[in-house]
């Protein structure tokens, strides 16, 4: 089943919606709908501010985890439905994985189509996928796929213990930084104002607190983009950019970047810099 | 706000061209009637390109055994021969994989003196365009007609039919006349060291035409209208081509393409006619200057840009010149009569050029598209879009990279047999079958 | 050290300019720079390739954009080994940049090389008021908390106010305008003069953009294809409806029409040797024969601020043994409408000519015909370091439509500064 939407949704209802029916929620089935909207244009001006907080330059062209911002709404409107059985607040976004056909541009009219799919067990809960897919004129241009994990088990005693990097996990220990980020205490707060991802963990650190974080914690797809960001001018305009998030950066923090061509694939990280914990770990394919 | 509509199966993925895929993804199976000539060149090509090759129909019955199915029916003179040609296919045809194909190569009925030999090649038509329609999860049925004296010239065209390259052409009929093809010495990048122009490239087809040839090795230069130039930079910059901002149908355009393209190239190899537009109205509807309009993009420019080509000569020997026509030109389409008579245009033009270039060693195609999902099909009305998707042999709309790949084919140095031809890419549609 | 060889020019890039606040109002310096590098990578097929240098500027500059060039280049498509470096001359920057390069060419230090200039008046930098710096910056060299907390008490509301950049001489207090008015009235230029100036270089703009003759200098960006300011239907009428902006009321001639509007914009020049170009078949459009640049004391010494390159191109004419009438086309960057003709006053005055530049007779006058002949600055916009290049490069495609001949560029800046350089056709 499809639904198809004309118009964004408005996403203060959206959240409203996601924090009334939390608790009601439960189930072990994702629902078949798929979300989907034809036409979106793209509002420059939001482009720009989108530019701005995440390190792209204003061009002509999408970057390429844009259409994640466009596509929100619709993956907010599939997670508030009655029969999606995860509450919103509480879910853990793990990884991230954005292919993208040819560079998209900005007088292009997108068609999105969001669907849940694979829900499956995780050593910690259950996770499932969110996963996007735009078309221009029917064309297939980009695809994206959120894995989400539903935390129903408390992290086994090693990991809780221990947070300094495992032996072979990420490549963040041990590398060198590329290059050192500050990331201010108040990314959460812009990339929540031009992205519409208004969960609180992000902007508050009370909140984030009520969650389990010591502060609040940077956007997982700001950090993406942000890395996407410092590739400017090298990436291909056929790709594939895929990350996994390993533990949140908190707000503010100096992280470092690295990030390595091997062939045509860049390896690229992201990780605390006293401890070299990865935040993040990824690459981005040709 | 909200409307449901049902689901619709998604067809199945078709096998695409990726840089570094083997030409055939299983053996191919080979055979032929008596009296051809071709079983030994064919399989000296398909041992240089890796393809493991079987002979028997059926040593095998598992499903999903054959990658593609070559029979050779250039030696068949009556209807008895074609009887060899269903004992081969007939046990074969269901182990085909998926995005198999089944290609017979023929004699062009016109080359056969005796009726009951004309009859029986004509006959290897409308059983390869049956068989398109009969196949399955993909798989294509093509038939080649080599004239006499062409059989050296066949091996880009069976790579090219063989390969995922022709994904989304299925029922056709390609004619390969004498010719003298020459040398391809790298297969992976079959247009190495070609020069290559591209017309309405910014987007869509021709963006993806600029992108395929310049990964098989050509350098390429794209045009568009300066008001494109933004995305037609973005083009160039994706795929390591040159952007030329021009609008063809000005009046000194082909004098200015001419001299740039002399000046900064010596010659070109390659020019593709791709830039095109729509202002679809019914007839009685249609004031003057849509119609105009359509003619003086689609087909006055091209003709001008042609005879400024050859009078100049901007093409080297072994040029290619490919031209955008549309099954909207053979089929006809409501509310495109400006649009169809500028297609159906090219389509004269291809054939009244075609003997004018083979005495240059170049050709003139035409490659006529069908429902390929572009910003273009986008503009019908949902219900004429959903059928042009669904009539044809393969259940989908092709992609912008059929066509490019179709037209980069035409433009490589061994594809010199074909010429003054119209292939289309529709996915065997029976619009204008 | 080899022989000198002149650099070539093989054609440019720039994006069309815009009004300030207009459709490029968001975007950067280096985001219009690198605009501009990409779509000349793109025009001469140098994806990945590493040049001799790359070297650009800006007027109006934030400071975090120290190395503005360099970051340009390494977010564009061009080889990231490619170096790069600021030049900043004003409105001679563009310029500049170009016969910095060219000079290099020349010498034989590098084969290659992009010469540049971006502006912007939307984004223009703030700077912190200078009270508010200088406790700021007390703050930071205090020892102790009590110490800083104390520099801190001392601040009043009205420190906290930044400053936005003015266009303003420093040493005058007066903007570029009012200087130019003073000249004008000087020069007896009348506002009917300045009026039908600008409208042809409206008209001779408009003109050249429909017979396509930047259909292969400008590439859009951010949807804009066209120069923002153009007006195709100005007219002595729409323009005498304006209110005088500069100079003493009654007197005042010089308008909003009359004079360059704040404006957005990049551009971008390839330069190189004749054989580096001969390999990769690019086709010369001129070379750079030969610059001067001068400056006048605008401040004590009575001269005009825009005047100086009345006094740059005898010398450089002197240097090549040519005369002021041996040109077949005169780009004369149009600060305001009043200044080209002051600037073609000057040339025709025996006496000025006698007494300011010691010549024994005037340089005498121009054929009008044959200067800013696609229009320049009062219709194009002026985005200020982005001018020099957007003249080069229109100069450069006019002399190789014509095949032959050669054309002077004369730039006028801030600061009382002239810039002024030779092309000839190749």
């Amino acid at each position: 089943m499809t639904v198809q939407l004309d118009h964004r949704p408005g996403l203060g209802r959206l959240y409203a919606k996601a924090v009334a029916t939390a608790r009601s929620r439960r189930g072990d089935q994702l629902p078949e709908t798929s979300v989907e909207m034809a036409d979106v244009t793209i509002d420059r001006e939001q482009l720009a501010s989108y530019a701005e907080v995440c390190g792209f330059r204003h061009s002509d062209v999408l970057p390429p985890t844009y259409p994640h911002v466009l596509a929100f709404p619709l993956a907010m409107t599939l997670m508030v439905d009655p029969s999606f059985p995860f509450p919103l607040p509480g879910l853990v976004h793990v990884a991230n994985r954005i292919t993208q056909q040819r560079t998209l541009r900005a007088d292009e009219r997108l068609t999105l189509r969001v669907r849940a799919t694979d829900l499956r067990p995780h050593p910690r809960g259950r996770q499932f996928d969110m996963t996007i897919e735009a078309t221009v004129a029917g064309e297939p241009v980009w695809a994206e796929t959120s894995t989400y994990l539903r935390r129903e088990r408390p992290r086994s005693s090693r990991s809780a213990k221990d947070p300094s990097p495992q032996p072979g996990e990420g490549q963040g220990g041990g590398i060198a930084p590329t290059a050192i980020w500050r990331v201010p205490r108040n990314i959460g707060r812009r990339y929540a104002a031009v992205s519409g991802d208004i969960n609180p963990i992000h902007l508050n650190p009370l909140v984030a607190r009520l969650f389990g974080f010591r502060r609040a914690i940077a956007h997982g797809m700001w950090l993406k983009a942000r890395c996407l960001a410092a590739l400017e001018g090298r990436l291909p305009h056929v790709l594939t950019a895929e990350v996994e998030f390993k533990s949140p950066v908190l707000l503010p923090s100096t992280v470092g970047f690295s990030s390595q061509l091997k062939g045509s694939t860049w390896a690229i990280a992201v990780f605390q810099r006293s401890s070299g914990r990865p935040h993040l770990n990824g690459s981005i394919e040709a | 706000m909200k409307l449901k509509i049902p689901g619709v199966p998604s067809p199945t993925r078709l096998r695409r061209y990726a840089p570094g895929q083997p030409l055939v993804d299983g053996p191919v199976l080979v055979g032929g009637a008596p009296g051809g000539k071709l079983r030994d060149p064919i399989c000296e090509i398909l041992g240089r390109a890796g393809a493991s090759v079987g002979e028997s129909p059926s040593a095998v019955a598992e499903p999903s055994r054959w990658s593609a199915i070559i029979f050779d029916a250039t030696g068949i003179t009556d209807i008895a021969g074609l009887l060899a040609l269903h004992a081969f296919t007939a046990p074969a045809f269901r182990n085909l994989r998926p995005s198999g194909r089944l290609i017979v190569l023929g004699t062009p009925p016109e080359d056969c003196p005796q009726p009951k030999a004309a009859a029986a090649q004509r006959a290897l038509d409308g059983f390869i365009r049956s068989a398109g329609k009969e196949a399955r999860l993909g798989s294509t049925a093509n038939l080649i007609d080599i004239a006499g004296g062409a059989e050296d010239a066949i091996e880009s065209t069976l790579r090219f039919f063989l390969s995922g390259r022709s994904a989304y052409i299925s029922g056709q009929v390609i004619r390969l006349t004498p010719a003298t093809p020459m040398p391809t010495p790298d297969w992976d990048h079959p247009l190495r060291d070609r020069v290559a122009v591209v017309t309405g490239a910014a987007r869509g087809i021709g963006a993806a035409i600029a992108e395929t040839l310049s990964r098989d090795g050509a350098q390429v230069i794209v045009l568009d209208v300066p008001a494109q130039g933004a995305a037609l930079a973005e083009v160039a910059n994706s795929v390591g081509a040159i952007a030329f901002q021009i609008d063809i149908t000005a009046e000194d355009a082909p004098a200015r393409l001419a001299t740039y393209l002399k000046d900064r190239y010596g010659a070109v190899d390659v020019f593709v006619h791709n830039a095109g537009i729509t202002r679809d109205r019914s007839l009685v509807n249609m004031p003057a200057e849509q119609w105009s309009s359509v003619l003086a993009v689609n087909l006055g420019a091209q003709l001008r840009i042609n005879e400024a080509l050859l009078d100049q000569n901007v093409l080297r020997p072994g040029g290619r010149v490919i031209c955008i026509s549309s099954t909207s030109g053979i089929a006809g389409n409501r509310g495109q009569t400006n649009y169809a008579a500028s297609k159906a245009g090219i389509i004269g033009m291809v054939q009244a050029l075609a003997p004018v270039m083979a005495k240059g060693d170049m050709t003139i195609n035409a490659v006529a598209p069908g429902f390929i999902e572009t910003a273009m099909t986008k503009a019908m009305p949902f219900a004429t879009r959903e059928i042009g998707r669904r009539i044809n042999s393969l259940n989908q709309g092709g992609l912008p990279v059929d066509v490019a790949e179709t037209v980069a084919w035409l433009g490589q140095p061994g594809t010199a047999g074909v010429n003054g031809q119209v292939i289309r890419v529709c996915g065997q549609s029976i619009l204008g079958a | 050290m080899a022989d000198l060889r002149p650099a070539a020019i093989m054609g440019g890039n720039r994006i069309p300019f815009a009004r300030a606040n207009g459709p490029y109002a968001r975007a950067s310096n280096q985001d219009m720079l690198t605009a501009a590098l990409d779509g000349l990578v793109a025009r001469f097929g140098l994806q990945n390739a590493r040049l001799g240098e790359v070297a650009a500027g800006a007027v109006l500059k934030h400071s975090r954009d120290f190395n503005l060039t360099r970051e340009a280049v390494l977010g564009a498509r061009l080889s990231p080994w490619t170096p790069a470096y600021d030049v900043q001359q004003a409105c001679g920057t563009g310029l500049e940049t170009t016969i910095h390069v060219a000079n290099k060419i020349a010498l034989g230090q590098i084969e290659s090389g992009i010469a540049a200039g971006v502006d912007t008046a939307s984004d223009a930098p703030i700077a912190v008021n200078e009270d508010l710096r200088r406790v700021l910056l007390q703050v930071n060299r205090a020892k102790s908390l009590p110490q800083r907390l104390a520099l801190l008490r001392k601040l009043r509301p009205t420190q906290v106010i930044p400053e936005t950049p003015r266009n303003a001489e420093p040493r005058t207090g007066m903007s570029m305008g009012e200087h130019a008015a003073i000249t004008a009235r000087e020069w007896g230029i009348t506002r009917e003069e300045q009026d039908q100036f600008a409208v042809s270089s409206h008209l001779h703009l408009a003109a050249a953009w429909k017979r396509g003759f930047f259909d292969d200098l400008v590439t859009p960006y951010l949807g804009l294809q066209q120069d923002q300011n153009m007006r195709p239907d100005a007219s002595m009428e729409s323009l005498a409806r304006l209110k005088p902006v500069f100079g003493k009321d009654g007197t005042a001639t010089m308008t909003a029409g009359n004079s360059t509007p704040l404006s957005d914009g990049a551009s971008a020049v390839l330069l190189s040797t004749d054989e580096w170009a001969n390999e990769r078949r690019l086709p010369i459009l001129t070379h750079l024969i030969d610059a001067e640049t001068a400056a006048v004391d605008y401040v004590h010494g009575g001269e005009g601020l825009l005047m100086a390159p009345v006094y740059a191109v005898p010398r450089l004419l002197e240097r090549n043994k040519l005369a002021l009438q041996d040109f077949d086309f005169y780009e004369i960057h149009e600060a305001f409408a009043s200044t080209v003709l002051a600037t073609l006053k000057a040339w025709e005055d025996p006496s000025y000519c006698k007494e300011h530049l010691g010549l024994s007779k005037p340089l005498g006058p121009i054929d009008r015909a044959r200067l800013n002949v696609n229009g320049s600055s009062l219709a194009v916009g002026h985005p200020f370091a982005a001018t020099g290049g957007r003249i080069v490069t229109t100069l450069a495609k006019l002399l190789a439509q014509k095949g032959s001949g050669r054309g002077l560029i004369s730039i006028c800046a801030a600061g009382g500064q002239g810039v002024v350089a030779i092309l000839e056709a190749a």
